[in-house]
């Protein structure tokens, strides 16, 4: 399969059907260039390659159980170096969509509580005002004093804005189409 | 930008005004999602960046520059996702109200000064050479790594930044973590991986005897600077090294004044200015 027939492969995101479905993993020949490049390798209870294995297998509950995509941090490391162009950063993308869409709790759930402090954040202005968001985000996570120290001196340093930003006309509206979480 | 990385923007603009690069500020742009928006949901994802594209396009624009490297690469892969894949484009044009004819070109701050205004342009302008300085050009993640797309530089060992800095009269250093992830949203969310990743990076910049590090990315400043004390005392490493954007040291070769450059606006203090500059 070309790199172009791959991309054109993708249904737009893991909704339909199975996270191995909408990227190429059966390509994969396990030679671990992904895990051996992954800079959060440490971190995870799946390596990268293995994660590909599995959905190959269509073991997909494994995956989906895993830290691994948690800990991922869009780095595209795994799919510039990938021989046979699996983009398995897209790939663990689809994983997390699939873990929600499932109901498979988090294992790190200051990961998934931070993006969606952020998506919330965005959906109303269109733009971030970051100290809202960083507020909401340590309330969520039952930290509410986390960087507290660091939020002073940005502030100082003239680095976060106490004023939120201008909203953007209709988006709060637009983006509710969107984004209903 | 407009809030943390405010001193790449004053920086940016002081240089693009010194350069004679005109542009305007795309009207009702919308933050692209950065990592949260791709994590989650793909056709978020797409459909805000698809929104910027759409608008970019309706202004008349043919090209548009990002220079957040988040935003810039959410932008690139929508744009390659969307001339690839006319179906999703159709779809999200009747959900989302935006079509997009895939007109515009996405570029990024190496690329635009390296490919556009070329290093000649930048070296002509320089007023006071960073003679003496030693400085680690990292590119981090976001620059450089598109899959599947054509890079205006290379992936694994561009090299686009360390000639700017050459241009500029700085020494650049060869080191081993010029593309390593310095753990982007792992700051704020696993700040214990992320504090490991950007130990490493200081730890082999430090070794190597720098002034400072270079870099093009909002993160990758961010991330290396805000909590550097505790990063140092973890990983054992003696000294404080400053984060400075690429635009940040062209304004300082170029002799533009600190109140656009901002360099004080880092937590840790950049005060070591090249021979020649007064201000």
């Amino acid at each position: 399969m070309s790199p172009e027939t791959n991309v054109a492969a993708k249904g737009g995101g893991a909704a339909s059907g199975s996270v191995a479905e909408t990227d190429n993993t059966s390509l994969c020949y396990q030679c671990s260039r992904c895990s051996a490049g992954c800079p959060l390798a440490e971190e995870m209870d799946l390596l990268p390659h293995q994660v590909i294995h599995l959905l190959s297998l269509g073991l997909e509950d494994e995956v989906l159980r895993s830290n691994t995509m948690w800990m991922c941090a869009g780095c595209y490391t795994c799919a510039t170096r990938c021989p046979n162009d699996i983009d398995i950063t897209t790939v663990m993308d689809e994983a997390r969509t699939k873990a929600i869409e499932k109901g498979i709790p988090c294992p790190n759930p200051d990961v998934l509580t931070f993006h969606k402090c952020f998506l919330r954040d965005l959906g109303r202005r269109g733009r971030i005002y970051e100290l809202r968001m960083m507020a909401e985000n340590n309330i969520s996570k039952g930290k509410p004093f986390d960087n507290a120290d660091l939020g002073r001196k940005m502030l100082l340093k003239g680095r976060l804005k106490i004023l939120p930003p201008k909203s953007l006309r209709g988006f709060k509206r637009w983006m509710k189409g969107l984004w209903k979480r | 930008m407009e809030g943390t990385a405010s001193s790449f923007e004053t920086s940016l603009t002081a240089v693009f005004e010194k350069l004679g690069i005109e542009y305007d500020t795309l009207k009702d742009w919308n933050c692209c999602g950065a990592t949260s928006a791709h994590a989650l949901d793909h056709k978020l994802y797409m459909s805000l960046n698809l929104r910027n594209l759409a608008l970019a396009q309706n202004q008349g624009y043919e090209e548009v520059f990002a220079p957040c490297a988040a935003c810039y690469h959410r932008l690139k892969s929508a744009d390659l996702e969307l001339s690839k894949n006319p179906d999703l484009a159709e779809t999200l044009k009747s959900e989302t109200g935006f079509g997009y004819r895939g007109t515009v070109k996405v570029r990024n701050v190496l690329d635009l000064l390296t490919n556009n205004v070329g290093l000649e342009h930048i070296e002509a302008a320089v007023k006071a050479p960073l003679s003496g300085m030693r400085i680690a050009c990292y590119y981090g993640c976001l620059n450089t790594r598109i899959p599947r797309s054509d890079c205006f530089d290379d992936r694994e060992y561009p090299m686009s930044m360390d000639r700017i800095v050459t241009a500029l009269g700085g020494k650049v250093i060869d080191w081993s973590y010029k593309t390593e992830c310095c753990g982007a949203s792992l700051f704020m969310t696993a700040p214990a991986a992320s504090a490991k990743l950007c130990g490493k990076i200081l730890k082999d910049a430090e070794a190597r005897d720098v002034n400072c590090i270079a870099v093009a990315c909002p993160l990758c400043q961010n991330n290396l600077d805000a909590k550097q004390g505790e990063i140092r005392a973890e990983a054992g490493i003696p000294r404080a090294i400053p984060i400075v954007f690429i635009t940040q040291l062209m304004g300082l070769a170029y002799g533009i004044d600190e109140s656009r450059l901002q360099l004080a606006s880092s937590i840790v203090p950049f005060d070591l200015k090249p021979a020649g500059v007064t201000t």
